[in-house]
C-alpha cells in the first residue's frame, strides 16, 4: 500500500495531496483554510502529512518509513557557475543559462522538475565554449589549471589532466571507457595543437550530463534492502550541494573514496567542517531567501505619490534586512532560528529607519546598522519585505498575509478556492469600506466562508501596517482594528503574534519540513512523516541552532536513502 | 522605407546556378506553386508560420463577462464577411492584412478532478495554443502548476514534415519575448510554446541574446565545426545516464538530447552568413522592445534563419505594470478588480503593439518585392475571452498575413459557440499541411473557417 501511495505522488508531480481536507463545508478547527485569489501564490500547496505539526517531537525515535523516490536534479544557476569557477577557476566571463524556477518555493525542486530547454541547452554550449576559451587561449593560465604542457594530441598530460579533471566535473572518477571516449576527442579535435583538443575535450565535459545534472543511483541499503542508500561520492555531492551549493572539495571527494561517507561518523566529520566554512553561510542565506519569498522583492514598486516613503531602493533595502536578521541569528549569534519570527531585533538603513520611525544616526543608504525595533513590530512577519510582498499596490491583503502565515511559517495547506468563484473582493456600494470591511463578503459567501475564517483572523492582525510596511492606526479616517485570532487564541495586532509564535511548535516543526524540501529538491512523501517528526526532534535538542541541525539532516536515514523511481 | 534582404533561398538559388526554379526541397502543396516554383504571390521562400500572443484577453461588454447594461463591444467588427470595418480595437492594428474569426470558444470536456481544469487562464490558453486541455497528471490549480499535453502549434508545425521536410533551417523555430514580467516565475507561466508536456521552449527576452542568436557568427568556421563534432560525445555520456534513470526523468533527458541534436545541426548551419540590422540597444518601453524584436526577428526570417517563430508580447496572466498608461496595479490584478478603463487601455496598448509588430515586417521585402507580411501565417491570440470574469467564451482570434496566397485577408466570420480549434485547423491548411481533422479531448474538429483559405 505504503508503495502504490508513492507511486500516486509520484504521478501527481509534486503535488501531494493526500494531507488536503475539504472544507467548503464550513471551518474547522486547524488546518483545513481555503482562499487566496488567483493571483496568490499558493508556494507551500500540498504536503504529504498536514498532520506532522500536530506529533509530538519529544525525544521520538525514528521509526520505519519509506524514504522518497530518486531525483535528478540539474544544476541551479548558481551551482552552474560556482562549479566553473571551482573547476577553471575565477574571472571567467559572464555567461548566461537558463533561469531557476522555484515551484514549491524551491530553485532545487525546479531543477528536478524542470525540463531544460533547446535554449538552455544552447546556452550551455556557448558557456563552455567561452570560458573554455578564456582559460585555454590563455598561455600562462592553461598551464597553471592543467599543470603541464602537452607536446602531442591525446598525450600523458591530457590524459592525466582529464583524470583529474574528470573526477571532479563528475564528481566521481571517471570509468575506463568515459576516460577513453574524452581522450578521443581531445585527440581528434587537436587542430591547430594539443591545446585545442583538450579545451575541446573540457568543452564537451562541461555539457555532459554528468556534470550538468546529479545522477544518483544509490546501491541496496546494507539496512534495509528494500530502499536504496546513496553511495559515498553521491553523498559528497549531496553535501556540497546542499551545504555549498557547489561541487564537492578534494577532501570531500577523498573521503568519498575512503570509504568515509558511508557511515554516521565520516559523514558528521565531514559535515561540521563544511558547516563551518563561509560557504555554508551564503548557501543558507540562499535557502532562507528562498523559504521567505524574497525574489518577490524584485519587481515590488508603489505609487511615489501614495508611499512616498516607498523609495526606488526600498525592495533592496528590505532584502538586506532580512538576510540580516537570519545571518545575525543563525549564524552570528548561533541563536534559536525559529526567532526570525519574533526578534526585536533588526538592521536598517536611513530608509528603512523612516520607514519604521526609527532613530538610526548612524544608518546611511548603504550602512545597515543594528536597532531595537519600536514596540508595535517584532520578527520578520512585521517588516517591510513579508508585509510588502504580500500586499496588493494601492491595499493591504489580510488574505495574503493570512495565507503566507499558514503556509510558509505554519506549512499548513490551504486548498484552492472553488472554481466556480471569483476571488476578487467586489467593489461595494456607498462609503468606502476598510479591507476589513470588504473582507465581510468572505463570511457572508457560504462557499468562502469556512476557508477564509482560516486565511483571515491571522491576516487581519497586520492590518496596522499599510501596503508599503508603514505602521498605520488609521484607514479612511478609521482607527484600524487589528484584531484577530489564531486557531482561537484572540490576539490584538501582529505584535501579539509574534510572542505566540515564538512558542509554537510548529514553526520549527515547518522549518524543518522547508528545508528538507530544499535539501531534497522535491517535496516530502506522506511515508516520509517519520523522518520529519524525528528530524524536528533533533532539531529540538540542538536548541533550534540551525547549523548544527544541517549536520543532522545530512547525517539522518531521511537525507541518505531512496527508493527507485517507477520504470528504472 | 522598404528593406531589402539577401535570403537564404536566394543565395542558394544563385549558388546552385541562378536558375529560377532551384527550390530545393521545399514541402509545400503543388496547388500553392506555380510551374515556375513561385507560391501563387510570386514569393519564392516559403510560407511563416507564426503565433503572437497577449495577455489577458479583451476587455469585458455587455452580455460578455459583464451585465447586459456593461460597457459596449469594442471588439467584435459590427459586419462580418469580407471588407468589414474595424472595431475600435482593432482600429489600432493598422491596415495591415488580417482576417479576424468571433465567437469562437474552447469545446474540450473539463475532467472532474482535479479540480480547476475549467480556468479559463488555464483551459483557454491550452484550446488555444495546442488544441486540447491541460494535462491532467499533475494538475494544481492552487499553485498553478498545469502543462501541455502536446506541442503548441508552433512545435507542432516546425516539427511536421510536411513543412520544413529536409530544408531544415538553422533555427528550426524561434521563441521571443517582450515583457519580462510574469505571474510565476516557475512553469507554464514562462513561455506560450510547448513541445510537449513539462517541455517549454523559454522565449528569448534580450535583445542583445536575440541579436547574438541570429546574427553572431564566429570567424573561425572550422572550430565551429568541432564544436558540432564534439556533441558526439556529449550525446554518447546522455546515453550512459538515460540508462540509468527512471521513466520520468528519462523523458527529460531525452528532451535534452533532442536538443543537443538540433544545437549540433545549428552549428552546422553556422556558417551561413546573414546580415542583421545594427545591434539594438536596451529599453524598458514595451513598444519599443517590440519594435526591436519584431526588427531582429524579421531580418531573421528575410535570412532565412528559420520559418517558424512565437511572439509573447506579454507572459499568461501578465503581472505587468503598464505605469506608463497610468495603471498603478499589475495587469492581471487590473483584470480580477473589474477595473474596465484600465484594462481597455492596456488592450489598445497591446494592440497597438501588435501594429508595431506588422510595421517591421510589411517593410521587409525580398528582391521580388514580396514581404515577409505576404507569408506570414499567423495566429494571433490571448488566453481568455475577456478578464474580468476570465470568460472563455468570444477567445480572440486573428489570423494575420496572406501565407504565400493561401490566406484571405480582411474578412470576419462571426460563430458564436464555434469551435476554437477550427482556427488552428484553417492556419494548418494555409501552410500546406495535410490537416484532416485536428483538436484533442473534445475540441476535435474537421472544419476550417470559412472564406479565410484562399
Amino acid at each position: 500500500m505504503a508503495r502504490e501511495r508513492r507511486d500516486r505522488v509520484r504521478q501527481l508531480g509534486l503535488v501531494g495531496l493526500m494531507g488536503l481536507v475539504g472544507c467548503y463545508g464550513g471551518s474547522s478547527a486547524r488546518g483545513e483554510g481555503e482562499g487566496g485569489s488567483a493571483g496568490d501564490d499558493a508556494g507551500t500547496v500540498g504536503s504529504a502529512d498536514d498532520d506532522a505539526g500536530e506529533d509530538s517531537t519529544d525525544g521520538t525515535d525514528l521509526g520505519p518509513f519509506v524514504p522518497g523516490a530518486l531525483v535528478l536534479p540539474r544544476l541551479t544557476a548558481a551551482q552552474y557557475r560556482h562549479a566553473l569557477v571551482d573547476l577553471l577557476g575565477p574571472d571567467l566571463p559572464p555567461t548566461p543559462v537558463e533561469g531557476d524556477t522555484n515551484p514549491y518555493l524551491f530553485y532545487s525542486i525546479g531543477a528536478t522538475s524542470t525540463t531544460l530547454s533547446e535554449l538552455g541547452t544552447q546556452l550551455y554550449e556557448e558557456s563552455a565554449d567561452l570560458v573554455t576559451h578564456a582559460v585555454f587561449d590563455d598561455p600562462v593560465r592553461r598551464v597553471e589549471l592543467v599543470g603541464c604542457e602537452p607536446v602531442a594530441p591525446g598525450d600523458g598530460c591530457v590524459a592525466g589532466f582529464l583524470t583529474q579533471f574528470g573526477r571532479r566535473a563528475f564528481r566521481r572518477p571517471l570509468t575506463e571507457a568515459e576516460h577513453a571516449r574524452w581522450l578521443a576527442i581531445a585527440a581528434e579535435l587537436a587542430q591547430p595543437d594539443a591545446w585545442e583538443g583538450l579545451r575541446l575535450a573540457v568543452s564537451g565535459m562541461l555539457q555532459s550530463p554528468w556534470f550538468l545534472y546529479r545522477v544518483e543511483v544509490g546501491q541496496p541499503d546494507p539496512d534495509d534492502p528494500t530502499r536504496l542508500r546513496y553511495t559515498g561520492y553521491e553523498m559528497a555531492s549531496r553535501m556540497s550541494f546542499l551545504l555549498w551549493d557547489t561541487i564537492p572539495d578534494d577532501a570531500l571527494l577523498a573521503a568519498a573514496e575512503r570509504g568515509d561517507l558511508d557511515d554516521e561518523q565520516g559523514l558528521r566529520a565531514e559535515a561540521e567542517r563544511m558547516v563551518a566554512d563561509v560557504r555554508a553561510r551564503e548557501t543558507i542565506r540562499g535557502f532562507f531567501a528562498q523559504y521567505l519569498d524574497l525574489g518577490k522583492l524584485d519587481d515590488l514598486t508603489r505609487d511615489p505619490a501614495t508611499y512616498p516613503l516607498f523609495t526606488a531602493t526600498m525592495p533592496d533595502s528590505m532584502r538586506t534586512e532580512t538576510e540580516l536578521i537570519v545571518d545575525d541569528v543563525v549564524f552570528r549569534e548561533r541563536g534559536d532560528a525559529r526567532s526570525i519570527f519574533s526578534t526585536q531585533r533588526t538592521f536598517v538603513n536611513d530608509e528603512l529607519a523612516a520607514l519604521y520611525g526609527i532613530d538610526a544616526p548612524d544608518a546611511g543608504p548603504v550602512t545597515f546598522v543594528p536597532v531595537d525595533l519600536p514596540d508595535t513590530r517584532a520578527g520578520l512577519l512585521t517588516l517591510g519585505a513579508f508585509l510588502t510582498v504580500n500586499a496588493k499596490e494601492t491595499q493591504t491583503s489580510p488574505t495574503k498575509r493570512g495565507k503566507y502565515l499558514r503556509e510558509r511559517v505554519l506549512c499548513q495547506t490551504v486548498p484552492d478556492p472553488p472554481p466556480d468563484v471569483n476571488t476578487d473582493l467586489q467593489p461595494t456600494e456607498g462609503d468606502p469600506k476598510t479591507v476589513r470591511e470588504q473582507l465581510e463578503q468572505h463570511r457572508e459567501n457560504p462557499a468562502c466562508a469556512g476557508c477564509h475564517a482560516f486565511i483571515d483572523p491571522p491576516g487581519l492582525l497586520f492590518e496596522n501596517f499599510d501596503s508599503a510596511g508603514v505602521y498605520r492606526t488609521e484607514e479612511l479616517g478609521m482607527p484600524i482594528d487589528a484584531s484577530g485570532d489564531l486557531d482561537g487564541t484572540p490576539l490584538q495586532n501582529a505584535r501579539e503574534l509574534a510572542d505566540v509564535l515564538a512558542d509554537d511548535d510548529r514553526v520549527g516543526q515547518c522549518m524543518v519540513r522547508q528545508l528538507f524540501r530544499h535539501a531534497q529538491g522535491r517535496l516530502d512523501t506522506q511515508d516520509e512523516a517519520p523522518v520529519l517528526t524525528d528530524l524536528a526532534a533533533r532539531f529540538a535538542e540542538v536548541d533550534y541552532r540551525f547549523d548544527d541541525f544541517l549536520v543532522e539532516l545530512v547525517v539522518h536515514p531521511g537525507f541518505r536513502t531512496a527508493v527507485a523511481q517507477e520504470g528504472e | 522605407m522598404a528593406r531589402k534582404f539577401l535570403s537564404r533561398r536566394t543565395m542558394l538559388r544563385g549558388a546552385i546556378g541562378g536558375g529560377a526554379t532551384a527550390l530545393v526541397g521545399l514541402p509545400v502543396l503543388d496547388a500553392m506553386l506555380t510551374s515556375s516554383g513561385a507560391y501563387a504571390d510570386g514569393s519564392v521562400d516559403g510560407p511563416i508560420a507564426g503565433i503572437f500572443f497577449w495577455a489577458n484577453g479583451t476587455p469585458w461588454h455587455a452580455g460578455h463577462g459583464a451585465a447586459l447594461a456593461g460597457p459596449a463591444d469594442l471588439w467584435t467588427p459590427a459586419a462580418t464577411g469580407p471588407g468589414f470595418a474595424p472595431s475600435d480595437l482593432l482600429s489600432y492594428v493598422g491596415e495591415h492584412p488580417y482576417s479576424i474569426a468571433t465567437g469562437l470558444m474552447p469545446m474540450t470536456e473539463i475532467p472532474a478532478e482535479p479540480a480547476g481544469q475549467g480556468d479559463g487562464h488555464m483551459r483557454g490558453f491550452m484550446v488555444a495554443l495546442t488544441s486540447d486541455r491541460p494535462r491532467p497528471e499533475g494538475f494544481n490549480h492552487g499553485s498553478h502548476t498545469l502543462t501541455a499535453l502536446r506541442p503548441s502549434l508552433d512545435q507542432y508545425i516546425a516539427k511536421h514534415e510536411e513543412f520544413y521536410g529536409s530544408a531544415v533551417p538553422r533555427f528550426r523555430s524561434l521563441q521571443v519575448g517582450v515583457s519580462d514580467a510574469r505571474f510565476h516565475d516557475y512553469g507554464h507561466w514562462n513561455a506560450i510554446s510547448y513541445n510537449g508536456p513539462d517541455s517549454l521552449n523559454l522565449p528569448v527576452g534580450d535583445p542583445g541574446q536575440l541579436f547574438n542568436l541570429l546574427f553572431s557568427v564566429p570567424d573561425d568556421v572550422d572550430s565551429v565545426a568541432r564544436r558540432a563534432r564534439l556533441l558526439d560525445a556529449v550525446k554518447d555520456d546522455a546515453a550512459d545516464v538515460r540508462a540509468k534513470l527512471g521513466a520520468s526523468d528519462r523523458v527529460r533527458l531525452d528532451e535534452h538530447l533532442a536538443h543537443l541534436d538540433e544545437i549540433q545541426r545549428r552549428l552546422e548551419l553556422t556558417s551561413t552568413p546573414c546580415m542583421g540590422p545594427a545591434a539594438p540597444a536596451p529599453t524598458n518601453d514595451l513598444h519599443q522592445k517590440t519594435a526591436i524584436m519584431a526588427d531582429l526577428l524579421a531580418y531573421g526570417l528575410g535570412c532565412g534563419l528559420t520559418r517558424v517563430f512565437s511572439f509573447m508580447l506579454t507572459s499568461p496572466a501578465t503581472t505587468h505594470v503598464f505605469s506608463n498608461l497610468g495603471v498603478a496595479n499589475d495587469m492581471h490584478s487590473v483584470c480580477h478588480s473589474g477595473s474596465w478603463q484600465p484594462v481597455y487601455d492596456i488592450t489598445r496598448y497591446q494592440m497597438q503593439a501588435l501594429k508595431i509588430f506588422l510595421d517591421r515586417f510589411a517593410t521587409q521585402l525580398d528582391p521580388n518585392g514580396v514581404s515577409l507580411l505576404d507569408r506570414l501565417c499567423m495566429l494571433a491570440t490571448s488566453e481568455y475571452g475577456e478578464g474580468w470574469q476570465h470568460s472563455n467564451s468570444e477567445h480572440p482570434v486573428l489570423l494575420v498575413g496572406r501565407a504565400c496566397g493561401a490566406l484571405v485577408p480582411g474578412v470576419h466570420v462571426r460563430e458564436p459557440g464555434g469551435n476554437l480549434a477550427k482556427a488552428h485547423v484553417t492556419m494548418l491548411r494555409a501552410l500546406g499541411i495535410d490537416t484532416p481533422s485536428y483538436g484533442f479531448n473534445g475540441s476535435e474538429t474537421t472544419e476550417d473557417l470559412v472564406g479565410i483559405l484562399a
